[in-house]
């Protein structure tokens, strides 16, 4: 089986598990092997706010150093913040020559000494940005192929109507992640329709959640998300599919605050990729961590396993 | 317009040579790796954000703001701090300046003057045990020393 490294970042081994749990089982059946890192820190989750801040590259590149010492060219995370995190540290020691040196000059000065890591304070190497980072989703289109998805899944999810939802550091900045168009960004749709779902278009797609706002101004995100929802809702749609953690978040739980401001807007049920992928793959039900969430998904997986029954199953 | 009705609401901007071209917008250029007089105020910024309808100053009005040296209205503005870093403004500018990042260092700047705007004790602690580590830790990094 292939294997590929895989940094999992903090969300997702407690209040995203249900994000995390999913991918393992589906890489599983589609033949690689997501090798978490023996060790692993906290990625930053935002990149640093100015050029003088440097110490915010200090986590994210320890842990791609760490990476690449360890033999590994490929790094994959399923987190949105953690990809955009790592993915424009990666960018910076790449293209910042002034950045390369004054974090690698930290990094060799201050290694971590853990009894359960090597020392390597002698073989000291420079870590100029070999390692390439990729979001699970990139490595499923471009490492697996999304035509193989569609080979190897056990139930065609047909009669789903799916809104992808892509926030914002999925995406952005274009130039630095390069994943997809930043307008008019298609992978999660032609990912849904290799599961045999079908997409709804509607125009808020790439419209912020309110991210972090959601600690500081909750209303800010309830208002921007209850946006979201009702054109998604508009159009059809049985479930809106995210990647990020925190646009989960805002988009499910915050539908609790969503329906005192906003009465009127219609409740939908919000899924992680990684569960309509194990759905496909035909995971045990129990193992996709569906009572994780506010609003119940139960009629998009009935719908689904519906499916399964009326002779979608290859 | 009715008659000094703007007066009133729009305070009067006093330009100098010294303010304009003054440390402020150096310090901002050299910190956000950005040419701050780039911008000519196409709007494009204020026109994608999904938050502008709750600053208290647009977008593009920080921006000329900046470039006119008004650090005090900028760094004292709710703007800064309704700013979700979502990029919308970043990668739709036609002269490819990061607002966002923009918005970063004055953040920073603020916080360097003492605004602290926002600290553990004020997030809800319902709150604080449901939302994933990202938002907490992004919020803290961004809107606290």
């Amino acid at each position: 089986m292939t294997r590929v490294a895989y940094y999992p970042g903090c969300a997702l081994k407690e209040r995203s598990a249900h994000l995390e749990r999913p991918a393992l089982g589906a890489a599983e059946k589609l033949g690689f092997e997501l090798d978490e890192l023996d060790s692993w820190t906290c990625c930053g989750a935002v990149p640093p706010p100015s050029e003088e801040r440097i110490m915010n590259l200090v986590a994210p590149i320890r842990i791609l150093k760490d990476v690449r010492d360890t033999g590994d060219e490929v790094l994959v995370t399923i987190c949105d913040f953690c990809y955009n995190s790592l993915k424009r540290a990666n960018h910076r020691v790449s293209t910042s020559d002034l950045d390369r040196k004054r974090v690698n000059a930290f990094l060799r000065e201050n290694q971590p000494k853990r009894d359960y890591l090597p020392s390597t304070e002698e073989d000291y190497r420079d870590y100029l940005g070999e390692v390439q980072v990729m979001h699970l989703l990139e490595y499923l289109r471009d490492v697996v192929g999304f035509e193989e998805i569609a080979q190897s899944r056990s139930t065609e999810l047909s009669g789903l109507r799916l809104a992808p939802y892509y926030g914002c550091v999925m995406l952005r900045p274009e130039d630095e992640i390069g994943l997809d168009s930043v307008e008019n960004p298609t992978i999660i749709e032609d990912f849904l329709v290799a599961l045999g779902a079908e997409t709804v278009a509607y125009p808020y797609r790439t419209v912020c959640c309110g991210s972090y706002l959601s600690v500081s101004f909750p209303e800010s995100s309830a208002r921007l998300c209850s946006n979201i929802i009702s054109s998604a809702a508009e159009k059809g749609a049985d479930a809106i599919v995210v990647s990020c953690p925190l646009c989960f978040y805002n988009l499910d739980s915050r539908q609790k605050m969503i329906s005192e401001l906003y009465p009127g807007t219609k409740s939908i049920p919000i899924l992680y990729f990684t569960q309509v992928l194990g759905m496909a793959m035909d995971l045990d039900i129990s193992d996709l961590g569906f009572d994780k969430h506010y609003v119940d998904p139960e009629p998009v997986v009935e719908k689904a396993l519906g499916s399964l029954k009326g002779g979608g199953s290859r | 317009m009715a008659e000094g009705a703007d007066n009133e609401t729009t305070p009067r901007l006093r330009l100098d040579r010294e303010k304009v071209r003054g440390e402020f917008g150096k310090r901002l250029d050299s910190l956000s790796e950005q040419h701050i007089l780039a911008c000519y105020q196409c709007g494009n910024c204020s026109s994608g954000c999904p938050l502008a309808e709750e600053m208290d100053l647009l977008p593009s009005t920080v921006m000329h703001l900046v470039q006119l040296g008004q650090s005090e209205a900028v760094l004292n503005s709710r703007s800064i701090w309704v700013c979700a870093s979502c990029l919308q403004c970043t990668v739709r500018c036609p002269k490819g300046i990061d607002i966002q990042k923009v918005m970063d260092v004055l953040r920073q700047m603020a916080l360097a003057e003492g605004i602290d705007h926002f600290g553990p004790d004020q997030v809800d602690p319902r709150n604080a045990a449901e939302v994933p580590q990202p938002g907490l830790v992004s919020a803290y990094r961004k809107l606290s020393t």
